[in-house]
């Protein structure tokens, strides 16, 4: 998959991002998503919260938090959505189907924490 | 932590993963005034007067009783006017007489 | 599974025939608007003219084409908005598209648990079997039961890949062309590909023998 973000050319050095320009996480990366419990409005279900899960794609581009678009804010401070992979037996214990299933979902990069590979 | 907070903490279309019946493959053509709720909600998402994301929110606000009651369009309709109201765009007056008014027209 | 679902006991009820006061509410809303120049007096229709023009035979051309065109299935993988857009399909809805495509190990399928996300623009409005409670609660923990209750056996050494849509991603299934389709034109093929073989809950049907 190619990565987007990264800018054609020969690479500069000594160039410092603003926060949230980048996305923090890639491809491969291994993560868990937070098991915090929002009220009001929120687009990470409930049967995903707290399960380990791989960073898939980055998605481009860059969006407003959907927590606080769902209030109004329609401009302003952006950060990255992943696609993650989740698989079926992580989620639901008791599981039947072949362990090689699994589940895809685009999740917002502060909802993700990093977890040793 | 009191039992009803879940409640609070799951919102009304969070239903990934809940017991349910078997699919049945149901589908109807739009009625007309249904389409229009469909064109106006993407009207107001492209004004911003209500974008994508108010409008879930709204429908989620509108609480597990009429979620579960409410068709799809009637739920929209319904979010979009409370989130009118919120914004002052609207007030209830000026939708009630104009419902009123709406209605006092003769039907085709 | 969560024995906590405090949501209706009642299946999606049906609309009526008519708004009644929900029409009359939506007339009310819009006309209120127009008054007070929020939006303009001809933006609904024409975007009922938008809607009107997606449906899934803009998808299934999607997917012929892919089949036909090496070149395009890789450009639509890696970026199926971009892609979509070079045959001419905007996104009104200014959505990303991710093609999923299925393999002889890999079967793909798209629900929306906490809503009714689809790709409109390239299919259309979802039906309202993928709007209901069954399939959206069901989808994303038992969809090899979910996809018998289409006629739709996935053997298990076929690997199930289920994606939630949630928000700024749309999700269109590729799915794998039917045996006995060599030498089909584009619009033969395109005749194969159904909206709920987009979807994933179905496969591409096969070529009829008059075909």
């Amino acid at each position: 998959m190619r990565d987007d973000t990264i800018p054609a050319g020969a690479p500069l050095t000594g160039m410092v991002f603003a926060e949230g320009e980048r996305p923090v996480f890639s491809p491969g990366d291994k993560a868990r998503i937070l098991a915090r419990s929002p009220v009001g409005h929120y687009r990470v279900p409930t049967y995903m919260r707290g399960k380990f899960c791989t960073v898939e794609k980055i998605i481009e581009p860059a969006a407003v938090d959907n927590e606080e678009e769902a209030f109004g804010r329609n401009a302003g401070s952006k950060r990255h959505y992943y696609r993650v992979a989740v698989p079926m037996s992580e989620l639901w214990p008791e599981y039947k189907g072949p362990a090689t299933d699994g589940l895809r979902i685009e999740v917002y990069e502060t909802w993700l924490e990093r977890v040793p590979a | 932590m009191p039992e009803t907070y879940q409640f609070v903490k799951r919102l009304p279309n969070d239903i990934g993963g809940l017991q349910a019946d078997a699919v049945q493959q149901t589908d109807h053509v739009l009625l007309p005034w249904e389409k229009r709720c469909h064109a106006l909600a993407d009207v107001l998402d492209f004004h911003k007067i209500i974008n994508t994301e108010e409008k879930r929110r709204g429908v989620e606000a509108l609480g597990a009783d009429l979620v579960g009651k409410l068709s799809y369009y009637e739920r929209w309709i319904v979010a979009f006017a409370n989130i009118l109201f919120e914004k002052r765009i609207l007030s209830p007056t000026d939708l009630a007489l104009k419902m009123d008014e709406v209605a006092a027209r003769p039907r085709d | 599974m969560s024995a906590h679902d405090h949501s209706s006991p009642h299946p999606e009820p049906a609309a009526p025939q008519h708004g009644g006061d929900y029409e009359i509410m939506e007339t009310a809303v819009r006309e209120l608007l127009v008054e007070k120049k929020l939006i303009g007096p001809g933006e609904i229709r024409r975007q009922i003219e938008v809607l009107d023009s997606r449906s899934p035979a803009l998808g299934a051309k999607v997917v012929a084409r892919a089949w036909l065109d090496a070149g395009f299935r890789g450009r639509l993988l890696e970026n199926g908005r971009r892609a979509c857009e070079e045959l001419g399909i905007s996104f009104y809805d200014d959505t990303q598209l991710i093609v999923l495509e299925n393999t002889e190990s890999v079967h793909n399928l798209v629900v929306c648990t906490l809503c009714s996300c689809y790709p409109r623009p390239v299919l259309g409005l979802p039906p309202d079997w993928y709007k209901v409670k069954p399939y959206r609660a069901r989808a994303v923990s038992e969809p090899r039961k979910v996809l018998e209750e289409f006629g739709t056996h996935i053997p298990d050494n076929v690997e199930i890949r289920v994606s939630d849509s949630t928000a700024l991603v749309r999700y269109l299934v590729l799915p794998l062309r039917p045996e006995g389709t060599e030498g089909f034109s584009e619009e033969d093929l395109a005749a194969l590909v159904t909206r709920d073989a987009m979807i994933g809950v179905v496969a591409a049907n096969p070529p009829t023998r008059s075909a």
